[in-house]
């Protein structure tokens, strides 16, 4: 799929354009040349123990050596530690982790990465935070709540 | 449905070409095309493009038509 949008300005015609492509699959599990597990990562914060990182995994299934590379993150968010090489058959495990700043907030981004192959083939990992409440936190709002009430 | 939510952020940089001899406003974009490669079904990607004003008068984006 590739999509171009058009950027409009006071600068006047032609307008530009910039352009994205994305290969849209279905079956995240059977990607080739890497499969990457889990494919989406959520960093949901849903009680008190901070989920400021998260580890996945990027298996080899191809029968050449894969040297992951970074191409795009937002580092405003998160952090991505790769495995760098891989050979054929193995897998090595990779670590996202929130920066401070992030740890507050609710966002979906991701990050791409580059395995090298002679294709350089990418994959855009997504990466989703939301802030949940406690449920230790939602008792006692709710106990204030009916305290308050008349 | 195949469908994909695709996030495109832009983002301005103000640089001040003082001995720009352009004349008007100016836009250069130094990347135009990003590849995200394997994306999952029904996710959320985002990328940030770089938008540069290099003429000698104020950049105005008026508006982004998805394409």
């Amino acid at each position: 799929m590739t999509k171009r949008p058009k950027i409009v300005t006071n600068e006047g015609p032609p307008d530009k354009r910039v352009s994205i492509m994305a290969y849209i699959t279905k079956r995240p599990d059977s990607t080739y040349p890497a499969v990457i597990k889990p494919y989406k990562l959520d960093l949901t914060q849903f009680g008190e123990k901070v989920r400021d990182e998260v580890t996945f995994r990027i298996t080899n299934v191809s029968d050449q050596d894969l040297d992951v590379s970074m191409v795009a993150y937002d580092g405003d968010y998160f952090e991505v530690e790769l495995p760098g090489t891989i050979s054929p058959g193995e897998w090595g495990e990779a670590k996202l982790k929130l920066v401070e700043e992030a740890l507050d907030k609710e966002f979906e981004k991701s990050f791409t990465i580059c395995v090298g192959d002679e294709l350089n083939t990418r994959f855009t990992v997504p990466v989703k935070r939301k802030l949940r409440p406690s449920l230790q936190q939602a008792d006692s709002d709710a106990g204030a709540g009916d305290k308050d009430a008349p | 449905m195949r469908t994909i939510l695709l996030t495109l952020t832009l983002t301005v940089v103000l640089a001040f070409a003082g001995s720009s001899a352009l004349g008007g406003p100016n836009m250069s974009i130094p990347e135009t095309d990003f590849d995200f490669g394997y994306v999952p079904q029904q996710a959320k990607v985002s990328h940030y493009f770089w938008l540069h004003s290099t003429g000698d008068s104020t950049l105005v984006i008026e508006k982004v038509v998805p394409g």
